[in-house]
Formats: structure tokens, C-alpha cells, sequence
């Protein structure tokens, strides 16, 4: 395994490059959005002085670089600032409980979207040209197209207003040994089943692609014609062979997850970093935004690093750094 | 070598996705019945949640559970949303509050005297007022601690003198040019004297709003509106309840204060607000919540006889007035005819009992009804689209009001009914064709104070059912909060006078002959007020509806 070493500094020393290039857009956005936190905290009773006086004491009237300078600065001291939603609670009080909510039902989403993805695949694959496959194939596209917004009121509707099986959303929790669990709620149920849908429907139908790509292969063939019975060509040569480019997926898969999370928090009431997100770019919420964009920005990093050190490890065919050999 | 690898990774990947579904299903399983609070086993699946077999939900004796949105700050020196304030009087308290009649009523003062010039007023505190963590009574500094910090503007709160700038030398602290409020005098620990700088009957009344609350100063310290406000999340006041958690974004818990000082305590052993959750309706009728507002969509619904939850739906008046504000400076608003034409072409009723479902009532003046001094005869500009023409034409005709824009807070959704029913009342009335922009809400009151408009729309809320609150803040023509730069010397002359009129039967008559003449002179054209709802539980006793906000909580009870 030479060359990963080398190859993850280079990727970890790209990461505050990355961070910094997002935060200076993410920094700048906010600040050209029209009117600011201070007005729009104000209502209609603050006079235009009080206005006035708080955002320079507050530093808003200062040039928006020499605002993203003193971000900056506190920000490596470690003071992320105080949100504005919650007014003066420092940001990370408030965003880590946030995540770690988010982080609960999107870890289930991720293990079930795989656990149930891959064998449908698979069998759609070995099932193709029978009446079962353009159903498949239907079905999947369906899920795939659907948009979030759209199923999340429809599940809703269905599942917790008509049927009464489930809560119609939020979030609750049980506390152990001092950590707050909502994943033995039945409310995370919906969110769960809105964003599995879609994440299954894509990667049965990316894995169904691949494993028709293995398929037509020498070495399947080859296997067949060894004489090897249908399981352990499908199980030994196939699955393992498709399997391999399907890892590249969770980084683009927990890209989707961040940016779906936002609706079916926002729609659905559940106190995760989506809803938190879309509420403080609401209030202008700079000093939560930043944060939010950072830690989202860390995490999509993080995951595609993960991913190709995972990749490297499957296989070493794939030299890390480009090149080919 | 590699495919041994990959045998390993996937083999582990897949133990650890079985352990942690299987695990996952299985607490589901045995731990799902909890949610609704039967024990699962015996319960029929599919049964509705709503149907009325279904077992209550466990809950702690005495527990009121209500949906409610985070509030933005519960530091009473800070707040200035309603959202807030309903949470802040009911952990927090200060000299004086309303009851549910809406009397102003002594509260943490036991009662006061007041100057015969009507500017000096000694509040008499009570003496076994103690702040919930039982260390400490609050004494008269702690006022003088807790009103000089709102004011301060190293607080930065955008609220702090609009409430106490009455006070003598409020103006010089917040300017920096003297070091105390030389208006609030602590005479002994149990006297508080406040000086304001005119005799003005309505100043009580700003005193009940949380910028004149009491916080604990040892635990506030140097914390601002905008940082430091950790001690927020865990306050130690003196209102009828005490924030046991605030648990960001999921719920907050109340319990009663075992200290409280006026009568009746509270009843309510808890009160539980969850704060994440979907539909609050729906949260009602599984039986999550015992109390809930109804929004446009559902009210139909609950107004229909049939319907189950017809028989535990209530309504009242709110105390708000929702309007269109006229630029008065600038042409052609400066012409009180086109004012007249456009509020004449308006059919109110149609707005308020159709489009709104009867949700708000076609305002006529600018007072909502419950606040004192309201004329339920007063004469408004009536629906007269004939009348509305003629008056525009002498004017001079539809085309002044070409290129008129209709300035609107919004995100760039749909404009909403109402704006959507205005634009079409004036153009099949009049034949004009208002524009509207919509800007941001921080935007949009941007320009309304600096007067870049032509024609706007907002609403008022009572903070404290005066007259003076509306017409004397909205409308005088020194008045920040005049929008329209309305400007009428005899209005101003009847509001200067009723500010110190001391008979109160007078003061409102000079509000009701002040508004008489603001509702002709048409600043505003007065749309519609609200009406606050609720669906009560019937086990829940002693909720009234308040029109605005009170501390409400400690009459409430729960019986069964």
C-alpha cells in the first residue's frame, strides 16, 4: 500500500484550501444579501438610531473583509461565534445537538439504502429480460425522479394523517447514560422511509447497471464455462466485481443526504442541522451560516477522502495520486 | 491477494449493517409501543390514533402540553417578538401585569402611589418576592439593575427605550452622557421610585412588557442581546413558573413555582411546550397537545358543527390592526382624495369573510375592538367604488397612480390573497394597475423608516390595550413609528392632550374624536383585525384565550 500516505497528506492539506475558498463565497453571500440580522431582529418598534447604533457596535458597518478578517481570527481561536436564532447562545451549542440529530437518521438511511439496494440490484441484473426487470427498472425510476418535496407531504398525508401509523413529524428522545437517542422513536421512522426511497431506487439501478456490465465479462464466462454452479458465479464474480465502483457512491450520497435534509427537516419539524440551516440563512443568521457551511464542507471532504483511501484499499489496481501504471 | 480484501471489508461492513439493523428493529419493536403510551401488546393494529378508544398518553399528573415554536431570547431585556414574550412572563416578572380581564394589576410592586402632577411614581414592593432558586428576594435595585441594563446600549437591545424612554433621564443614559437612569431612585430595598418626564396614564401599562422585567444580576453579568446568553437556557426569575429545560429545538419544561407570590398559584404541576414536530393540529388530535391555535387551512373544518373538534374550538378578538400606509409626503398620497378613492374601492367585508374565512373582521377604524376607548360606531370610509371614482377624477384621474408601487415584506413567494384581492379590487374599481415589490421584512422596514415608498402593508400589535398605543405611536406626527409621516395639527393637538388628560372617560373621548379624524384624512386604510383561537382539551380548565399576551399559564388546570 505505498503511495497512500503521501497521497492523504496531499489530500488533507487540500482541505483548508477547499474550507477556506467556500468560506470567503459562503462569508461574502451573506454579507451582500440585502438587509441585515441587527434590522430584522429589530421589528417595526426600534427606532433607525438604535438600529444604527447596535450594527456598529456589532462591527456590521465595518468592510466586509475586515468583517471576514475578525471572523477569521475568532474562528481559529476557537469562538464560532453566537447565533442569532437562539439570541447570543454560542454557535456550537447550538449546531452540535443539531447534528448530532441529523447525523442519527441519516447513518440509518445510508446502512439501509445499501443493505437493501445491493441485492435488489443484483436480482434485477440476473433477472433482466423477464416481466420482473422493466418493472423493476419502472419502479426505480419512479422513486429515483420524485423529488423530496414532493413525497415528503404525500408520505405524510398517507402514512400519519389517513393511516394514523406513524407521528406526522419532530423528534423525540431517550436519554442514555447522558446521550440523547432518537433513533427508538417511532417518529424517525418517516424521515427514514422518505429518504431511503429515493437513495434505494438509485443504487439498485446503479447496481443493477454495473453488475449487467460484470455480466458480460470474459471471466464470468469463463467461470461458467469452469462449470461453476449459478450462486457462486453471482456471489464469487459477479457482486464483488460490481460492488467495487458502487463505494465511490457514498460520497455523492451523503452530498444529497446534507442538501435533502434541509426539506424534510424544514417540512417534518425535526430539530437537525437542515432545518437549523435553512432557518438561519431565514434570519441572517451569518455566524451560524458560516459554521453550518464549514461543517458541511468538512464533511463532504472528509467522506470522498474515505472513500478513496477505501477504494485504494479494495483495489490496489487503482494507483492514488492519478497515475496509472 | 485484493479479492481476500475486499471478501474482508464487505464481510465486516455487513456484520456491522445486521447488528446495527437488527439492533434498530428490535428496540423499535419493543420500545415502539411507548410513543403513544399503550403497552402495545394487546392494542389492534391500524387503529386510528385519533379514534377516541385509544388510550391517553402517559403523562405526568397535572402536566399541560402545548406546541410551541423556540422563542428567539428569553432575556426580557431583549425581546421584542410576541413568539418570546409568551414564554418570558410566565418565567419572569416585573411591577406591574394584566390579568385575564385585561385590569392592569400590581404584580412583583404590591402598589403605588403617584404624584399629583402625575409624573412621580413610588412602587411599594412585595417583600416575599424570591427568585426561583430561592437564594435571594428581589429588592428595589434589582429594578433599578435589571431596567438600567434594557437601556444600556452596551446590551444592545432594540427594545429598551421604546418601553422605558419615558423615564426621566432614560435619553442621557442611552446616549452615554450620564452613568445611571437619574429617573429610577431606589428609596429602600421595598421602594422603587421612577420619575417620568411627562404625566402619561399609559406608562404603567409599557412597565408590564418584559423590557421592565426583573432578571438576577448575579447571573446575567456582562451578557448582551446578541452574545453571552447562555444563561438564558437556564434562568432563574420569578414568574409563576420555572424553566426546568430548554432543550434547543426539541421542548421546553415548565415547572410551577413553589414560591409564587400571587394568587392563584399556579395549578399546573408542569408544562411541557414541544418545539419540533409537524402540524400542531395533527399533534391535537393524536392527542400529543392539549391546546392549539387553527391556521386558514383547517378552519373550515373546525368550524363546520360536525366535526368532532368543533365543540372544543374557542375564539376571541386579538387586539392587532392590519392596513395599507399611505407615503402622506409625497404625490399623489398627499392628496387626501386619492387616499379616500383607494380605501373606497377596498370591499373589506369580502377580504375579512371570504378570503380569510372569517379568520380576522373588516377593520373600520384604526382601534381594534377590546382595547378601551374602541367605537364600535365609528364612522368609516365605507365600500363606495362610485364614490371612489369621483373622488380620484377631481384628483386628477386613474394615471396618477400609474408606476405606484404597493411595497410588501415577502421572499419572492406568492403575494398572498389579500394583496392578490387588493390589486384586483383597485384596477376593476378605479381602472389603476398597482405594482407590488416585495422585499425582505428587515429590508422592508428599512424603507418604511426612511420614508422610500409609496404605499405599503403592515399590521399592529397591542403592547398593552391603551388607545395610545396605536393612535399617539402610529399616527402623531413626531412619532418614530409614524410611517406615513401622517401630520395633522389637530390630531396632534388631541393626542398631546390626552397623553396627560387625567379622567379617563375624557382621554377617550379625545382618542375617539382624534381617530374620527385620522379614519376621513385616510393615512391608513384599516383592512382587518385579527381574532385569536384555539382548540381546547376538555380537561383543561381555566383557559381563556388572551388577546394579547399575558401570563396566562397559573390560572389553567387539568382535570380528570
Amino acid at each position: 500500500m505505498q503511495g497512500l500516505a503521501p497521497y492523504v497528506l496531499q489530500r488533507l492539506l487540500w482541505a483548508p484550501v477547499i474550507l477556506f475558498a467556500v468560506s470567503v463565497v459562503a462569508f461574502s453571500l451573506g454579507r451582500f444579501a440585502p438587509s441585515d440580522y441587527v434590522e430584522l431582529q429589530a421589528g417595526p418598534r426600534a427606532s433607525n438610531e438604535t438600529i444604527e447604533r447596535i450594527r456598529e457596535a456589532r462591527g456590521l458597518n465595518d468592510p466586509v473583509y475586515q468583517q471576514y478578517g475578525s471572523y477569521v481570527l475568532n474562528f481559529l481561536q476557537g469562538d464560532f461565534g453566537d447565533s442569532i436564532i437562539y439570541r447570543g447562545v454560542p454557535v456550537e451549542d447550538v449546531i452540535l445537538p443539531r447534528v448530532w440529530v441529523t447525523v442519527q437518521y441519516n447513518a440509518v438511511v445510508i446502512l439501509l439504502t445499501f443493505v437493501i439496494a445491493i441485492p435488489i440490484g443484483i436480482v434485477a441484473a440476473l433477472r433482466r429480460g423477464t416481466w420482473l426487470d422493466p418493472m423493476a427498472i419502472g419502479v426505480f425510476l419512479l422513486f429515483a425522479s420524485v423529488p423530496v418535496l414532493v413525497t415528503i407531504p404525500i408520505l405524510q398525508w398517507l402514512l400519519a394523517v389517513q393511516l394514523g401509523w406513524l407521528p406526522s413529524g419532530g423528534w423525540e428522545v431517550r436519554e442514555f447514560y447522558g446521550v440523547e437517542i432518537g433513533l427508538l422513536s417511532k417518529r424517525i421512522i418517516l424521515p427514514v422511509l422518505i429518504l431511503t426511497l429515493p437513495g434505494v431506487a438509485g443504487l439498485a439501478r446503479y447496481m443493477r447497471a454495473q453488475t449487467l456490465e460484470v455480466l458480460d465479462q470474459d471471466y464470468v464466462r469463463t467461470a461458467r464455462a469452469k462449470g461453476l454452479q449459478g450462486f457462486t458465479v453471482v456471489s464469487r464474480h459477479v457482486a464483488r466485481n460490481a460492488l467495487l465502483p458502487i463505494v465511490t457512491i457514498l460520497g455523492f450520497e451523503l452530498a444529497a443526504l446534507i442538501a435533502g435534509s434541509i426539506f424534510l427537516e424544514t417540512l417534518l419539524g425535526i430539530p437537525g442541522i437542515g432545518s437549523y440551516a435553512f432557518e438561519s440563512v431565514k434570519s441572517r443568521d451569518y455566524d451560524s451560516i458560516m459554521a453550518i457551511v464549514l461543517l458541511g464542507g468538512g464533511a463532504f471532504i472528509g467522506a470522498n477522502l474515505l472513500v478513496d483511501i477505501t477504494y485504494g484499499f479494495i483495489d490496489p489496481r487503482i494507483r492514488l495520486g492519478g497515475e496509472v501504471r | 491477494m485484493e479479492s481476500r480484501k475486499l471478501v474482508l471489508v464487505l464481510t465486516g461492513v455487513a456484520v456491522a449493517l445486521i447488528v446495527v439493523i437488527g439492533g434498530f428493529s428490535a428496540v423499535l419493536l419493543l420500545g415502539g409501543g411507548d410513543d403513544d403510551g399503550s403497552s402495545g401488546s394487546d392494542s389492534s393494529p391500524g387503529a386510528s390514533p385519533a379514534a377516541g378508544s385509544t388510550p391517553l398518553p402517559d403523562r405526568v399528573e397535572g402536566e399541560l402540553r402545548l406546541f410551541g415554536p423556540d422563542p428567539i431570547t428569553l432575556d426580557p431585556a431583549c425581546a421584542s417578538d410576541a413568539g418570546s414574550a409568551e414564554y418570558i412572563v410566565e418565567v419572569f416578572s416585573g411591577l406591574v401585569s394584566f390579568d385575564r380581564e385585561l385590569n392592569l394589576i400590581p404584580d412583583i410592586a404590591s402598589g403605588w402611589d403617584i404624584s399629583d402632577d402625575g409624573t412621580v411614581y413610588t412602587f411599594h414592593l412585595r417583600t416575599n418576592v424570591q427568585f426561583h432558586d430561592g437564594s435571594r428576594r428581589v429588592t428595589a435595585s434589582d429594578f433599578k439593575f435589571s431596567m438600567e441594563r434594557a437601556l444600556n446600549p452596551r446590551t444592545q437591545s432594540t427594545v429598551g427605550e421604546v418601553y422605558l424612554d419615558d423615564i426621566v433621564g432614560a435619553r442621557a443614559f442611552v446616549s452615554g452622557e450620564a452613568n445611571e437612569v437619574t429617573g429610577i431612585r431606589v428609596i429602600d430595598d421595598n421602594t422603587l421610585e421612577i420619575t417620568i418626564d411627562a404625566p402619561k396614564s399609559y406608562f404603567l401599562a409599557k412597565l408590564s412588557y418584559p423590557t421592565g422585567f426583573v432578571v438576577d444580576q448575579r447571573e446575567v453579568g456582562d451578557s448582551t442581546c446578541f452574545s453571552g446568553a447562555n444563561w438564558t437556557l437556564r434562568p432563574n426569575g420569578t414568574g409563576p413558573f420555572r424553566l426546568a429545560e430548554w432543550s434547543l429545538g426539541q421542548r421546553i419544561e415548565l415547572e410551577a413555582n413553589s414560591r409564587y407570590y400571587l394568587d392563584p398559584m399556579p395549578s399546573l404541576a408542569k408544562v411541557t411546550y414541544i418545539l419540533a414536530g409537524g402540524s400542531a393540529l395533527i399533534m391535537y388530535e393524536t392527542d400529543e397537545i392539549d391546546l392549539t391555535g387553527v391556521g386558514v387551512n383547517d378552519i373550515e373544518r373546525i368550524r363546520d358543527l360536525n366535526d368532532p373538534l368543533n365543540a372544543e374550538f374557542v375564539e376571541v378578538e386579538s387586539m392587532d390592526t392590519f392596513y395599507i400606509g399611505f407615503n402622506t409626503q409625497e404625490p399623489p398620497f398627499n392628496d387626501r382624495r386619492v387616499r379616500q378613492a383607494l380605501a373606497m374601492a377596498i370591499d373589506k367585508e369580502f377580504l375579512a369573510d371570504t378570503i380569510l374565512k372569517e379568520l380576522v373582521v373588516a377593520a373600520n377604524g384604526i382601534l381594534p375592538p377590546g382595547i378601551p376607548a374602541y367605537n364600535p360606531n365609528l364612522e368609516g370610509l365605507p365600500y363606495d367604488p362610485d364614490r371612489a371614482l369621483e373622488l380620484l377624477d377631481d384628483a386628477g384621474g386613474p394615471e396618477l397612480l400609474n408606476d405606484k408601487v404597493l411595497l410588501t415584506s415577502g421572499r419572492g413567494a406568492s403575494l398572498g390573497p389579500i394583496v392578490d384581492a387588493l390589486l384586483l379590487m383597485w384596477e376593476q374599481n378605479l381602472g389603476v394597475t398597482i405594482t407590488v415589490q416585495q422585499e425582505d421584512f428587515g429590508l422592508f422596514l428599512r424603507d418604511l423608516d426612511e420614508g422610500d415608498f409609496d404605499m405599503f402593508d403592515l399590521g399592529w400589535i397591542a403592547d398593552y390595550p391603551d388607545p395610545q398605543n396605536f393612535l399617539d405611536i402610529k399616527l402623531h406626527s413626531q412619532s418614530d413609528n409614524n410611517e406615513t409621516a401622517y401630520s395633522n395639527p389637530q390630531v396632534d393637538e388631541l393626542l398631546e392632550q390626552a397623553r396627560t388628560e387625567p379622567v379617563e372617560e375624557t382621554r377617550f373621548r379625545l382618542y375617539r374624536e382624534a381617530e374620527a379624524i385620522i379614519v376621513q384624512d385616510a393615512p391608513w386604510i384599516p383592512l382587518y383585525h385579527g381574532k385569536a383561537n384555539a382548540l381546547i382539551k376538555p380537561y383543561v380548565e381555566g383557559y381563556v384565550v388572551p388577546p394579547f399576551v399575558i401570563p396566562n399559564l397559573r390560572y389553567i388546570s387539568i382535570s380528570r
